[in-house]
């Protein structure tokens, strides 16, 4: 059996940044994996240790820097890494969830996955439809927003609890191939040991360019694209009161009292 | 020249660091308060394998070199020395069982404490035997196809906590020549006559374990002993130069808590209308501290990247570096406490524990005034 995760490197800003054109200054960003996907990875390897025989592949699309977040992937036990990478990303900035699913389907093609676990999303821009575009493009089964999931490989079935609006679950069972967007809290991502970070270093990391993947630089326009980036206004401020309750009761009391909460 | 960390070493700072972060920083003044050792820290860092960053791989370890594991003590003891000490001496003296033990010592001992099954320690010092190591007395006599040990050890890391100790021993009183006449033996916990007193009220590092042992006529297989007969004081001289440098870093480390915990408050603290970081007295200061802890780190680095690839250089590296870099925690702690203020000065902020933890990496491993008598003798011998 194989299971494909999809993993993104994403950046987080600093609490006080500058933005430089369409993006917030690099200088003011953190790269780390995203979050969701710690839990999809995390997922894979549970199931490569509980089964026979199974491969677990990570794949992401990303400048070389992103290899650094690939290599803890490996330490946690995915057995190799595909990186996708050419000039041609560099220059178009900005990929569409259809983009980045056409990208996927084409390294999904060669390795034919069983199972391709994802994150819900991705912390920085947010989209959450890489997932189930992607399933839709490459027509395997689907089921977002996974927060419990009990394999039978054997039989081919992912039996799955989905986490719907208001506290509901749904439960269902998804016939593989299939791809699963995984929710963060399904499991408790360990850490890389130390011994891991070791192996990690020798495990095959590839790099597939666009023309690997049988793609064309026409394939990456993309029907969006960014055209501002700016600092809301803050329209509201918090007011911390400091000190004891009995001292910031008559402090909360009379401000409640003149923006109008409270009559009297 | 390279300055540069590999990836690989980029990539431990970093998984340590977010360990410690979330299974250290949160509980550590509840450890220190309670003076209790972090068994439930322990289990946690066993499964990342802490634990045996430099037993081999083939006894369930990591293998890595002086230089990785400086940086995995570094960023522990930045989060907390005291729970940082725990984890890394479950360890101690395992380093003889490495280069001298025979197979089956290895698998014997190595392995439990790799796996977190076991916690092991090394028992020097005595209540007459600090400094000077020659003037160990604790006595093994052999009798039949056993050692008989008798003596007391004292400040034994982990000694209420711990599975075996190596042990340095007289075992041969009437050799001659002061260095001879020494032998490291394994002794077990559990075995008849062994006695440990648990030593409380020490002014930092209080989660570790520190303890007094007696042994009252320990009986223990002659296997036991660790290389060669009568070679223990030379044996044990070959780490010093390894154990000095990890306390190198355990001073960097709790310079760079102190650094980061300072430089925080001083740009979150506000007196006059802004914050106390806009001021140059604390500015100055945040300057001098980072750049002590930056010529600490690299004088400790040089020193455990020599212990792999300059053995001539060691001995005087890892002596200054001890020494330097447990004297620019001590002064980091301090202003850390300094910037803080009145709030420095209790436990709400962990720079009071920092500062009282700090003190420690100018005493054990060898004195300040130790590794400057060691860093003169080379400057001499060699004829610097």
């Amino acid at each position: 059996m194989k299971i494909l995760v999809t993993v993104k490197e994403v950046a987080e800003a600093e609490d006080d940044f500058d933005i430089d054109g369409l993006d917030i200054d690099e200088r003011y960003l953190e790269f780390d994996l995203n979050e969701w996907d710690e839990y999809a990875i995390e997922e894979a390897v549970q199931i490569k240790e509980d089964g026979d025989d199974v491969e677990v592949v990570s794949v992401t699309i990303g400048p070389e820097r992103a290899e650094e977040t690939i290599r803890m992937g490996l330490a946690k036990g995915v057995d190799r890494a595909i990186r996708v990478w050419d000039d041609a990303f560099a220059d178009v900035g900005m990929l569409d969830p259809k983009t980045k699913a056409d990208v996927l389907s084409a390294v999904v093609e060669d390795e034919q996955p069983d199972l391709v676990l994802t994150g819900v999303q991705a912390g920085d821009d947010s989209f959450g439809a890489t997932g189930v575009t992607l399933a839709e493009t490459i027509d395997f089964e689907w089921g977002a927003v996974v927060n419990a999931l009990d394999l039978d490989a054997g039989a081919g079935v992912a039996s799955v609890h989905r986490e719907l609006e208001g506290g509901i679950e749904e439960l269902t069972d998804i016939e593989l191939p299939a791809v699963l967007t995984i929710q963060t809290g399904i499991n408790e991502p360990r850490y890389a040991s130390l011994r891991g970070i070791r192996q990690a270093q020798s495990k095959p990391l590839d790099l597939h360019e666009l023309d690997d993947l049988g793609l064309e630089e026409s394939d990456l326009e993309s029907p969006l694209s960014r055209t501002a980036m700016y600092e809301p206004e803050s329209e509201g401020d918090a007011t911390v009161f400091e000190g004891s309750a009995e001292e910031t009761a008559t402090e909360l009391a009379s401000l409640l009292r003149d923006v109008g909460v409270v009559e009297g | 020249m390279d300055f540069e960390l590999s990836e690989e070493q980029q990539q431990i700072r970093e998984e340590v660091r977010r360990f410690a972060e979330n299974e250290i920083k949160p509980v550590a003044t509840e450890y220190d308060e309670e003076e209790k050792f972090p068994f439930e820290v322990l289990e946690a860092a066993t499964e990342m394998g802490l634990n045996g960053a430099s037993i081999p791989i083939e006894y369930g370890g990591a293998d890595y070199s002086a230089l990785e594991t400086a940086i995995i003590v570094e960023e522990l003891f930045a989060a907390d020395p005291g729970i940082a000490l725990s984890l890394t001496a479950t360890a101690f003296g395992s380093d003889a069982l490495i280069e001298y033990g025979t197979e089956e010592q290895k698998e014997r001992f190595l392995e439990p404490v790799a796996t977190g099954e076991a916690i092991m320690g090394a028992a020097i010092s005595e209540p007459d035997t600090g400094s000077d190591v020659s003037s160990v007395s604790t006595s093994a006599e052999k009798d039949g196809d056993e050692w008989v040990i008798n003596g007391n050890k004292m400040w034994i890391t982990n000694g209420s906590v711990g599975d075996y100790f190596v042990a340095m021993c007289e075992t041969d009183p009437d050799a001659e020549g002061r260095y001879n006449g020494f032998s490291q033996i394994v002794i077990e916990s559990d075995r008849d006559g062994f006695k440990s007193e648990k030593i409380t009220g020490k002014l930092g590092i209080r989660a570790s374990d520190t303890a007094e042992l007696i042994f009252d006529d320990v009986r223990v297989p002659e296997d036991n002993l660790v290389g060669t007969r009568g070679m223990g004081f030379l044996q044990l001289m070959q780490f010093f130069d390894i154990t000095r440098t990890m306390v190198a870093a355990q001073g960097v480390g709790i310079a760079k808590g102190a650094n980061e915990r300072a430089l925080e408050y001083a740009k979150e603290r506000e007196q006059f209308g802004r914050p106390i970081g806009d001021f140059q007295a604390i500015q100055h200061k945040l300057a001098d501290m980072h750049t002590q802890t930056e010529a600490a780190r690299q004088l400790t680095y040089k020193s455990a990247w020599s212990v792999e690839n300059a053995d001539d250089q060691l001995t005087t590296l890892a002596s200054m570096a001890k020494e330097y870099a447990s004297r620019v925690a001590v002064d980091c702690a301090n202003e850390a406490v300094q910037i803080h203020g009145g709030s420095g000065y209790v436990n709400d902020f962990d720079v009071e524990r920092l500062y009282r933890d700090a003190k420690i990496t100018q005493i054990y491993e060898g004195t300040s005034e130790i590794q400057k008598n060691v860093i003169a003798r080379e400057l001499m011998d060699k004829g610097f």
